[in-house]
Protein backbone atom coordinates (compact mmCIF):
# COMPACT_ATOMS: atom_id res chain seq x y z
CA UNK A 1 0.00 0.00 0.00
CA UNK A 2 1.51 3.48 -0.99
CA UNK A 3 1.36 5.95 1.77
CA UNK A 4 1.84 8.19 -0.81
CA UNK A 5 -1.54 7.45 -2.53
CA UNK A 6 -3.15 7.87 0.76
CA UNK A 7 -1.97 10.97 1.19
CA UNK A 8 -3.09 12.33 -2.21
CA UNK A 9 -6.91 11.14 -1.43
CA UNK A 10 -6.82 12.77 1.84
CA UNK A 11 -5.41 15.97 0.71
CA UNK A 12 -7.66 16.14 -2.70
CA UNK A 13 -10.90 16.16 -0.68
CA UNK A 14 -9.43 18.41 2.51
CA UNK A 15 -8.01 20.60 0.19
CA UNK A 16 -11.70 20.75 -1.99
CA UNK A 17 -13.25 20.94 1.22
CA UNK A 18 -10.77 24.07 2.33
CA UNK A 19 -10.82 25.96 -0.87
CA UNK A 20 -14.82 25.97 -1.47
CA UNK A 21 -14.80 26.67 1.98
CA UNK A 22 -12.68 29.84 1.57
CA UNK A 23 -14.91 30.90 -1.73
CA UNK A 24 -18.17 30.11 0.42
CA UNK A 25 -16.67 32.33 3.06
CA UNK A 26 -16.50 35.31 1.10
CA UNK A 27 -20.13 35.81 0.73
CA UNK A 28 -20.60 36.36 4.46
CA UNK A 29 -22.06 40.06 4.75
CA UNK A 30 -23.09 40.10 0.86
CA UNK A 31 -25.92 37.57 0.18
CA UNK A 32 -29.16 38.54 -1.06
CA UNK A 33 -30.64 38.50 2.27
CA UNK A 34 -29.73 37.67 6.39
CA UNK A 35 -30.80 33.72 6.29
CA UNK A 36 -27.90 33.15 3.16
CA UNK A 37 -25.13 34.95 5.38
CA UNK A 38 -26.03 32.35 7.69
CA UNK A 39 -26.44 29.81 5.18
CA UNK A 40 -23.26 30.07 3.43
CA UNK A 41 -21.31 31.15 6.73
CA UNK A 42 -22.34 27.93 8.41
CA UNK A 43 -21.64 25.79 5.45
CA UNK A 44 -17.95 27.42 5.06
CA UNK A 45 -17.27 26.72 8.77
CA UNK A 46 -18.87 22.89 8.11
CA UNK A 47 -16.82 22.61 4.97
CA UNK A 48 -13.32 24.01 6.80
CA UNK A 49 -13.95 21.74 9.89
CA UNK A 50 -14.10 19.09 7.26
CA UNK A 51 -10.74 19.56 5.88
CA UNK A 52 -9.29 20.18 9.57
CA UNK A 53 -10.12 16.71 10.09
CA UNK A 54 -8.50 15.29 6.86
CA UNK A 55 -5.49 17.34 7.53
CA UNK A 56 -5.23 15.71 11.08
CA UNK A 57 -5.73 12.09 9.68
CA UNK A 58 -3.16 13.37 6.94
CA UNK A 59 -0.44 14.96 9.83
CA UNK A 60 -0.55 11.32 11.40
CA UNK A 61 0.97 9.99 8.66
CA UNK A 62 3.26 13.14 7.39
CA UNK A 63 4.72 14.14 10.80
CA UNK A 64 3.40 17.90 9.71
CA UNK A 65 1.02 19.12 11.90
CA UNK A 66 -2.38 20.24 10.47
CA UNK A 67 -1.41 24.09 9.94
CA UNK A 68 1.44 23.45 7.89
CA UNK A 69 -0.32 20.89 5.82
CA UNK A 70 -3.70 23.23 5.06
CA UNK A 71 -1.69 26.53 4.82
CA UNK A 72 2.01 25.52 4.49
CA UNK A 73 2.34 23.70 1.32
CA UNK A 74 2.74 25.77 -2.70
CA UNK A 75 0.32 26.25 -4.87
CA UNK A 76 1.04 23.23 -7.17
CA UNK A 77 0.64 21.48 -4.26
CA UNK A 78 -2.48 21.67 -3.82
CA UNK A 79 -5.19 19.23 -5.25
CA UNK A 80 -8.44 20.87 -5.23
CA UNK A 81 -10.65 20.81 -8.40
CA UNK A 82 -10.68 23.84 -10.00
CA UNK A 83 -14.28 24.66 -9.74
CA UNK A 84 -13.77 25.29 -6.13
CA UNK A 85 -10.83 28.13 -6.95
CA UNK A 86 -13.47 30.09 -9.26
CA UNK A 87 -14.58 33.37 -7.88
CA UNK A 88 -17.60 33.47 -6.27
CA UNK A 89 -19.14 35.66 -9.43
CA UNK A 90 -22.70 35.77 -9.05
CA UNK A 91 -25.17 34.76 -6.99
CA UNK A 92 -26.97 31.74 -10.09
CA UNK A 93 -23.42 30.87 -10.40
CA UNK A 94 -22.76 30.37 -6.57
CA UNK A 95 -25.64 28.25 -6.02
CA UNK A 96 -24.83 26.02 -9.01
CA UNK A 97 -21.41 25.69 -7.97
CA UNK A 98 -22.70 24.17 -4.24
CA UNK A 99 -25.85 22.04 -5.86
CA UNK A 100 -22.95 20.21 -8.06
CA UNK A 101 -20.46 20.29 -5.22
CA UNK A 102 -22.56 18.98 -3.02
CA UNK A 103 -24.33 16.38 -4.54
CA UNK A 104 -20.61 14.59 -6.19
CA UNK A 105 -19.40 15.21 -2.83
CA UNK A 106 -22.44 13.15 -1.03
CA UNK A 107 -21.25 10.13 -3.74
CA UNK A 108 -18.15 10.31 -2.71
CA UNK A 109 -18.35 11.18 1.21
CA UNK A 110 -21.05 7.80 0.78
CA UNK A 111 -18.62 5.56 -1.08
CA UNK A 112 -15.49 6.51 1.22
CA UNK A 113 -17.39 5.92 4.82
CA UNK A 114 -17.15 1.88 4.16
CA UNK A 115 -13.55 2.71 3.19
CA UNK A 116 -11.13 -0.17 4.39
CA UNK A 117 -8.97 2.46 5.83
CA UNK A 118 -11.01 2.78 9.07
CA UNK A 119 -9.93 6.31 10.48
CA UNK A 120 -10.74 7.56 7.12
CA UNK A 121 -14.09 5.62 7.81
CA UNK A 122 -14.88 7.11 10.62
CA UNK A 123 -14.80 10.56 9.70
CA UNK A 124 -16.62 10.30 6.84
CA UNK A 125 -19.36 9.18 8.85
CA UNK A 126 -19.33 12.31 11.01
CA UNK A 127 -19.17 14.32 7.81
CA UNK A 128 -22.26 12.66 5.87
CA UNK A 129 -24.40 13.56 8.60
CA UNK A 130 -23.41 17.17 8.81
CA UNK A 131 -23.29 17.43 4.71
CA UNK A 132 -27.23 16.73 4.91
CA UNK A 133 -27.75 20.28 5.65
CA UNK A 134 -25.76 21.17 2.65
CA UNK A 135 -27.75 18.87 0.42
CA UNK A 136 -30.80 19.94 1.62
CA UNK A 137 -29.86 24.15 1.18
CA UNK A 138 -28.86 22.96 -2.51
CA UNK A 139 -31.62 21.08 -3.73
CA UNK A 140 -33.94 23.83 -2.15
CA UNK A 141 -32.34 26.65 -4.05
CA UNK A 142 -32.22 24.51 -6.88
CA UNK A 143 -35.88 23.79 -6.88
CA UNK A 144 -36.97 27.33 -5.52
CA UNK A 145 -34.84 28.67 -8.88
CA UNK A 146 -35.58 26.08 -11.03
CA UNK A 147 -39.41 26.69 -10.62
CA UNK A 148 -39.19 29.93 -10.73
CA UNK A 149 -39.96 32.70 -12.67
CA UNK A 150 -38.15 33.05 -15.96
CA UNK A 151 -35.08 35.37 -14.60
CA UNK A 152 -34.92 32.72 -12.01
CA UNK A 153 -34.38 29.99 -14.04
CA UNK A 154 -31.89 31.70 -16.48
CA UNK A 155 -29.93 32.66 -13.77
CA UNK A 156 -29.51 28.87 -12.72
CA UNK A 157 -29.56 27.79 -16.64
CA UNK A 158 -26.27 30.26 -16.63
CA UNK A 159 -24.75 29.31 -13.43
CA UNK A 160 -25.58 25.69 -14.24
CA UNK A 161 -23.81 25.80 -17.95
CA UNK A 162 -20.47 27.48 -16.28
CA UNK A 163 -20.15 25.14 -13.76
CA UNK A 164 -20.95 21.45 -15.30
CA UNK A 165 -17.51 21.08 -17.41
CA UNK A 166 -15.64 22.05 -14.23
CA UNK A 167 -17.74 19.60 -12.07
CA UNK A 168 -17.05 16.66 -13.56
CA UNK A 169 -13.46 16.95 -12.86
CA UNK A 170 -14.16 16.47 -9.49
CA UNK A 171 -13.94 12.84 -10.53
CA UNK A 172 -10.70 13.48 -12.65
CA UNK A 173 -8.74 9.79 -11.47
CA UNK A 174 -6.29 10.32 -8.72
CA UNK A 175 -2.64 9.37 -9.01
CA UNK A 176 -2.05 5.99 -7.78
CA UNK A 177 -5.68 5.69 -7.25
CA UNK A 178 -5.00 1.78 -8.35
CA UNK A 179 -3.48 0.94 -5.34
CA UNK A 180 -6.32 2.45 -3.46
CA UNK A 181 -8.62 0.63 -5.19
CA UNK A 182 -7.17 -2.72 -4.52
CA UNK A 183 -7.02 -2.39 -0.88
CA UNK A 184 -10.17 -1.21 -0.46
CA UNK A 185 -9.11 2.15 1.04
CA UNK A 186 -11.52 3.66 -1.88
CA UNK A 187 -14.64 1.44 -2.24
CA UNK A 188 -15.27 2.63 -5.47
CA UNK A 189 -13.26 4.17 -8.43
CA UNK A 190 -13.64 8.05 -9.60
CA UNK A 191 -14.68 6.60 -12.61
CA UNK A 192 -17.59 5.01 -11.36
CA UNK A 193 -19.07 7.74 -9.13
CA UNK A 194 -18.74 10.09 -11.88
CA UNK A 195 -20.98 7.75 -13.62
CA UNK A 196 -23.77 7.58 -10.82
CA UNK A 197 -23.53 11.21 -10.21
CA UNK A 198 -24.12 12.28 -14.51
CA UNK A 199 -27.07 9.59 -14.64
CA UNK A 200 -28.39 11.15 -11.44
CA UNK A 201 -27.77 15.32 -12.45
CA UNK A 202 -29.35 14.02 -15.80
CA UNK A 203 -32.54 12.89 -14.30
CA UNK A 204 -32.66 15.80 -11.79
CA UNK A 205 -32.14 18.08 -14.71
CA UNK A 206 -34.36 16.18 -17.24
CA UNK A 207 -36.98 16.72 -14.58
CA UNK A 208 -36.88 20.54 -14.59
CA UNK A 209 -36.35 20.54 -18.20
CA UNK A 210 -33.04 22.00 -17.65
CA UNK A 211 -30.86 18.86 -19.38
CA UNK A 212 -29.97 21.33 -22.45
CA UNK A 213 -26.95 22.35 -20.10
CA UNK A 214 -25.21 19.42 -20.19
CA UNK A 215 -25.54 19.99 -24.00
CA UNK A 216 -23.88 23.07 -24.19
CA UNK A 217 -22.00 23.67 -20.60
CA UNK A 218 -18.88 26.06 -21.10
CA UNK A 219 -15.91 24.32 -21.90
CA UNK A 220 -12.98 24.20 -19.40
CA UNK A 221 -11.02 27.31 -18.37
CA UNK A 222 -6.50 26.89 -19.15
CA UNK A 223 -4.70 25.29 -16.73
CA UNK A 224 -1.62 27.67 -15.98
CA UNK A 225 2.13 26.63 -15.70
CA UNK A 226 2.87 26.10 -11.87
CA UNK A 227 5.52 28.29 -10.51
CA UNK A 228 8.19 25.49 -9.84
CA UNK A 229 7.33 23.98 -13.45
CA UNK A 230 7.02 20.64 -11.26
CA UNK A 231 4.17 19.72 -13.43
CA UNK A 232 5.78 17.73 -16.64
CA UNK A 233 2.51 17.40 -18.37
CA UNK A 234 2.05 19.91 -21.00
CA UNK A 235 -1.31 18.80 -23.09
CA UNK A 236 -4.67 21.00 -22.11
CA UNK A 237 -7.43 19.69 -19.73
CA UNK A 238 -9.86 17.93 -20.60
CA UNK A 239 -12.18 16.07 -18.96
CA UNK A 240 -15.15 13.32 -20.53
CA UNK A 241 -18.06 14.42 -22.54
CA UNK A 242 -21.43 14.36 -21.67
CA UNK A 243 -24.56 12.20 -23.84
CA UNK A 244 -27.54 10.51 -23.66
CA UNK A 245 -28.08 7.39 -25.15
CA UNK A 246 -30.76 4.47 -23.56
CA UNK A 247 -32.74 7.24 -21.70
CA UNK A 248 -30.01 8.63 -19.68
CA UNK A 249 -27.22 10.84 -19.38
CA UNK A 250 -23.94 8.88 -19.33
CA UNK A 251 -20.07 10.19 -19.53
CA UNK A 252 -18.11 9.59 -22.78
CA UNK A 253 -14.29 9.56 -22.91
CA UNK A 254 -11.66 9.70 -20.36
CA UNK A 255 -9.62 12.64 -19.06
CA UNK A 256 -6.63 14.40 -20.50
CA UNK A 257 -3.90 16.56 -19.10
CA UNK A 258 -3.22 17.83 -15.94
CA UNK A 259 -5.55 18.79 -13.85
CA UNK A 260 -6.45 19.90 -9.87
CA UNK A 261 -5.85 16.83 -8.58
CA UNK A 262 -2.28 16.52 -10.02
CA UNK A 263 -1.70 19.97 -8.57
CA UNK A 264 -2.27 21.82 -11.75
CA UNK A 265 -5.12 25.30 -11.58
CA UNK A 266 -6.71 27.98 -13.32
CA UNK A 267 -5.28 31.52 -12.85
CA UNK A 268 -7.98 31.88 -9.98
CA UNK A 269 -5.54 29.57 -8.07
CA UNK A 270 -3.05 31.93 -6.85
CA UNK A 271 -4.59 34.82 -5.73
CA UNK A 272 -6.96 32.75 -3.88
CA UNK A 273 -3.55 31.33 -2.36
CA UNK A 274 -1.85 33.98 -1.48
CA UNK A 275 -5.29 35.34 0.56
CA UNK A 276 -5.61 31.62 2.32
CA UNK A 277 -2.22 31.64 3.39
CA UNK A 278 -1.29 34.97 3.94
CA UNK A 279 -0.82 35.32 7.38
CA UNK A 280 0.69 31.65 8.08
CA UNK A 281 3.20 32.83 5.48
CA UNK A 282 3.95 36.05 7.44
CA UNK A 283 4.15 33.80 10.58
CA UNK A 284 4.86 30.58 10.47
CA UNK A 285 3.87 28.20 13.32
CA UNK A 286 2.00 31.46 14.63
CA UNK A 287 -1.06 29.89 16.67
CA UNK A 288 -4.73 31.75 17.30
CA UNK B 1 3.97 8.27 42.44
CA UNK B 2 3.99 8.29 46.51
CA UNK B 3 2.42 6.25 48.52
CA UNK B 4 -1.33 7.17 49.91
CA UNK B 5 -2.82 4.79 51.75
CA UNK B 6 -6.62 5.57 51.34
CA UNK B 7 -6.19 5.41 47.71
CA UNK B 8 -4.14 2.45 47.20
CA UNK B 9 -6.65 0.69 49.61
CA UNK B 10 -9.44 1.05 47.10
CA UNK B 11 -9.58 -0.82 43.55
CA UNK B 12 -7.01 0.41 40.99
CA UNK B 13 -8.70 3.72 40.14
CA UNK B 14 -12.36 3.54 40.71
CA UNK B 15 -12.58 6.34 43.07
CA UNK B 16 -10.89 8.22 40.48
CA UNK B 17 -13.09 7.31 37.97
CA UNK B 18 -15.86 8.25 40.32
CA UNK B 19 -14.69 12.05 41.15
CA UNK B 20 -13.70 12.20 37.31
CA UNK B 21 -16.96 11.09 35.83
CA UNK B 22 -18.72 13.91 38.56
CA UNK B 23 -16.08 16.50 37.69
CA UNK B 24 -17.35 15.58 33.52
CA UNK B 25 -21.12 16.76 35.12
CA UNK B 26 -20.08 19.69 36.44
CA UNK B 27 -18.77 21.12 32.48
CA UNK B 28 -21.50 22.70 30.78
CA UNK B 29 -21.21 23.59 27.17
CA UNK B 30 -20.08 27.84 26.77
CA UNK B 31 -22.58 27.93 23.99
CA UNK B 32 -25.71 26.66 26.13
CA UNK B 33 -24.79 27.36 29.80
CA UNK B 34 -27.68 25.32 31.23
CA UNK B 35 -26.59 21.94 29.42
CA UNK B 36 -23.96 19.81 30.85
CA UNK B 37 -21.41 18.21 28.74
CA UNK B 38 -22.67 14.81 30.12
CA UNK B 39 -26.14 15.29 29.23
CA UNK B 40 -25.24 16.35 25.93
CA UNK B 41 -23.91 12.80 25.24
CA UNK B 42 -20.47 13.83 24.14
CA UNK B 43 -18.48 12.27 27.11
CA UNK B 44 -18.05 8.56 25.44
CA UNK B 45 -15.73 7.30 27.92
CA UNK B 46 -13.22 7.64 30.64
CA UNK B 47 -10.71 5.03 31.30
CA UNK B 48 -7.89 5.54 34.74
CA UNK B 49 -4.64 4.23 34.90
CA UNK B 50 -2.14 3.96 37.14
CA UNK B 51 -0.36 7.32 35.64
CA UNK B 52 -3.07 8.49 33.26
CA UNK B 53 -6.85 9.64 33.02
CA UNK B 54 -8.12 9.40 29.79
CA UNK B 55 -11.32 11.27 28.53
CA UNK B 56 -12.80 10.46 25.34
CA UNK B 57 -14.94 12.98 23.73
CA UNK B 58 -17.30 13.01 20.70
CA UNK B 59 -17.67 15.90 18.66
CA UNK B 60 -20.92 17.78 18.14
CA UNK B 61 -20.48 19.64 14.87
CA UNK B 62 -16.85 19.17 14.05
CA UNK B 63 -16.60 22.93 13.12
CA UNK B 64 -18.39 23.85 16.30
CA UNK B 65 -15.50 26.41 18.35
CA UNK B 66 -16.86 25.73 21.89
CA UNK B 67 -14.72 22.07 21.09
CA UNK B 68 -11.45 23.12 22.42
CA UNK B 69 -13.07 25.61 25.06
CA UNK B 70 -15.06 22.11 26.42
CA UNK B 71 -11.40 20.35 25.92
CA UNK B 72 -9.65 22.87 28.33
CA UNK B 73 -12.74 23.09 30.86
CA UNK B 74 -12.63 19.32 31.00
CA UNK B 75 -8.77 19.24 31.55
CA UNK B 76 -9.06 21.87 34.27
CA UNK B 77 -11.47 19.68 36.13
CA UNK B 78 -10.25 15.90 35.45
CA UNK B 79 -6.99 17.90 36.61
CA UNK B 80 -8.63 18.67 39.99
CA UNK B 81 -9.85 15.00 40.70
CA UNK B 82 -7.27 13.31 38.77
CA UNK B 83 -4.89 12.64 41.84
CA UNK B 84 -1.53 13.82 40.09
CA UNK B 85 -2.77 11.51 36.99
CA UNK B 86 -1.48 12.85 33.76
CA UNK B 87 -5.20 14.18 31.89
CA UNK B 88 -5.33 12.98 28.30
CA UNK B 89 -8.74 14.54 26.88
CA UNK B 90 -8.95 13.87 23.28
CA UNK B 91 -11.72 13.88 20.88
CA UNK B 92 -12.38 10.41 18.87
CA UNK B 93 -15.49 9.97 15.40
CA UNK B 94 -16.64 6.42 16.41
CA UNK B 95 -19.55 6.78 16.61
CA UNK B 96 -20.47 9.62 15.64
CA UNK B 97 -22.38 12.05 17.69
CA UNK B 98 -25.92 12.56 17.24
CA UNK B 99 -28.45 14.71 18.87
CA UNK B 100 -30.04 11.32 19.79
CA UNK B 101 -27.39 11.43 22.64
CA UNK B 102 -28.52 14.27 24.34
CA UNK B 103 -30.43 13.23 27.40
CA UNK B 104 -33.75 13.70 29.06
CA UNK B 105 -32.14 15.88 31.09
CA UNK B 106 -29.91 17.89 28.63
CA UNK B 107 -33.38 18.48 26.62
CA UNK B 108 -34.94 19.94 29.65
CA UNK B 109 -32.30 22.16 30.19
CA UNK B 110 -32.20 23.53 26.46
CA UNK B 111 -36.34 23.98 26.75
CA UNK B 112 -35.46 25.99 29.94
CA UNK B 113 -33.07 27.99 28.15
CA UNK B 114 -35.51 28.37 25.27
CA UNK B 115 -34.17 26.20 22.69
CA UNK B 116 -36.21 23.80 21.27
CA UNK B 117 -34.44 20.59 21.74
CA UNK B 118 -34.36 17.85 18.41
CA UNK B 119 -36.64 15.66 17.38
CA UNK B 120 -35.98 12.23 18.96
CA UNK B 121 -36.17 9.04 16.42
CA UNK B 122 -39.87 8.55 17.83
CA UNK B 123 -40.75 12.25 16.96
CA UNK B 124 -38.70 11.75 13.36
CA UNK B 125 -40.68 8.74 12.61
CA UNK B 126 -44.17 10.30 13.43
CA UNK B 127 -43.35 13.47 11.35
CA UNK B 128 -43.67 13.90 7.98
CA UNK B 129 -42.41 17.95 8.18
CA UNK B 130 -39.00 18.35 6.14
CA UNK B 131 -36.40 20.02 7.75
CA UNK B 132 -36.83 23.05 4.98
CA UNK B 133 -33.87 24.94 5.37
CA UNK B 134 -34.52 28.09 3.30
CA UNK B 135 -36.76 30.85 4.41
CA UNK B 136 -40.37 31.15 2.81
CA UNK B 137 -39.80 28.28 0.74
CA UNK B 138 -43.22 27.10 1.62
CA UNK B 139 -45.37 26.40 4.54
CA UNK B 140 -45.62 22.32 5.35
CA UNK B 141 -47.94 20.44 2.95
CA UNK B 142 -51.66 20.38 4.14
CA UNK B 143 -52.02 17.47 6.65
CA UNK B 144 -48.25 17.59 8.05
CA UNK B 145 -47.77 17.67 11.36
CA UNK B 146 -45.37 20.50 11.74
CA UNK B 147 -42.02 19.29 14.02
CA UNK B 148 -40.74 22.15 15.59
CA UNK B 149 -42.45 23.22 18.81
CA UNK B 150 -41.81 26.86 20.28
CA UNK B 151 -40.38 26.78 23.70
CA UNK B 152 -41.98 30.00 24.99
CA UNK B 153 -45.27 28.68 24.72
CA UNK B 154 -45.91 25.72 23.41
CA UNK B 155 -47.29 26.08 20.30
CA UNK B 156 -46.32 23.86 16.95
CA UNK B 157 -47.87 26.96 14.94
CA UNK B 158 -44.09 27.88 13.90
CA UNK B 159 -42.25 28.00 10.76
CA UNK B 160 -38.55 27.79 9.73
CA UNK B 161 -36.24 31.01 9.13
CA UNK B 162 -33.18 29.06 7.89
CA UNK B 163 -31.73 25.81 9.17
CA UNK B 164 -28.68 28.35 9.77
CA UNK B 165 -28.63 29.96 12.61
CA UNK B 166 -25.93 31.97 15.33
CA UNK B 167 -23.86 28.41 15.77
CA UNK B 168 -23.57 24.90 13.98
CA UNK B 169 -25.95 23.26 16.42
CA UNK B 170 -29.05 25.55 16.04
CA UNK B 171 -31.73 26.51 13.16
CA UNK B 172 -34.09 29.64 13.40
CA UNK B 173 -37.59 29.77 13.65
CA UNK B 174 -40.70 32.03 14.09
CA UNK B 175 -43.74 31.19 16.23
CA UNK B 176 -47.14 32.48 14.69
CA UNK B 177 -48.63 32.16 18.14
CA UNK B 178 -46.72 33.95 20.70
CA UNK B 179 -45.13 35.73 18.00
CA UNK B 180 -41.09 35.07 19.42
CA UNK B 181 -38.09 34.38 17.14
CA UNK B 182 -36.97 31.54 17.98
CA UNK B 183 -34.40 28.55 17.88
CA UNK B 184 -33.82 24.94 17.94
CA UNK B 185 -31.28 22.41 18.41
CA UNK B 186 -30.64 20.99 15.12
CA UNK B 187 -31.55 17.34 14.61
CA UNK B 188 -28.05 15.43 13.82
CA UNK B 189 -29.24 11.68 12.96
CA UNK B 190 -28.39 9.22 9.90
CA UNK B 191 -32.27 9.54 9.34
CA UNK B 192 -32.81 13.40 9.78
Amino acid sequence: MSEDARLILLLSIADDELVIGHRHSEWTGWTPYLEEDLAFSSIAQDEMAHARLLYGLAADGTGRDEDSLSLGRSPEEYRNAVLCERPNREWGYSLARQYLYDTADAIRVQSLSSSSWRELAELMNVVRLEETYHLDHARAWFDRLAGGPATARAHLAAGLEATVGEALALFEPLPGEASLLADGTMPRSSEDMLAEWVGQLGETLEAASLDYVLERHAPLGEMVPTASGEIEETRPFAVPGLVRADGRWSHEGGFAGAGGRQGRHSEDFVPLWEDLTGLYRAHPGATW
Amino acid sequence: MTPDPVRDALPAGAATAQRVRDALAAVHDPEIPPLSIVDLGIVEDVRVSDDAVHVDLLPTFAGCPALDVIRRDVEAAVGAVAGGRDVRVGFVFAPPWTSDRITRTGRDALREYGLTPPPDAAQRRESSTAFVPVAALGRPAAGAQPSVECPFCGSRDTELESAFGPTLCRATHYCRACRNPFESFKPKAADR
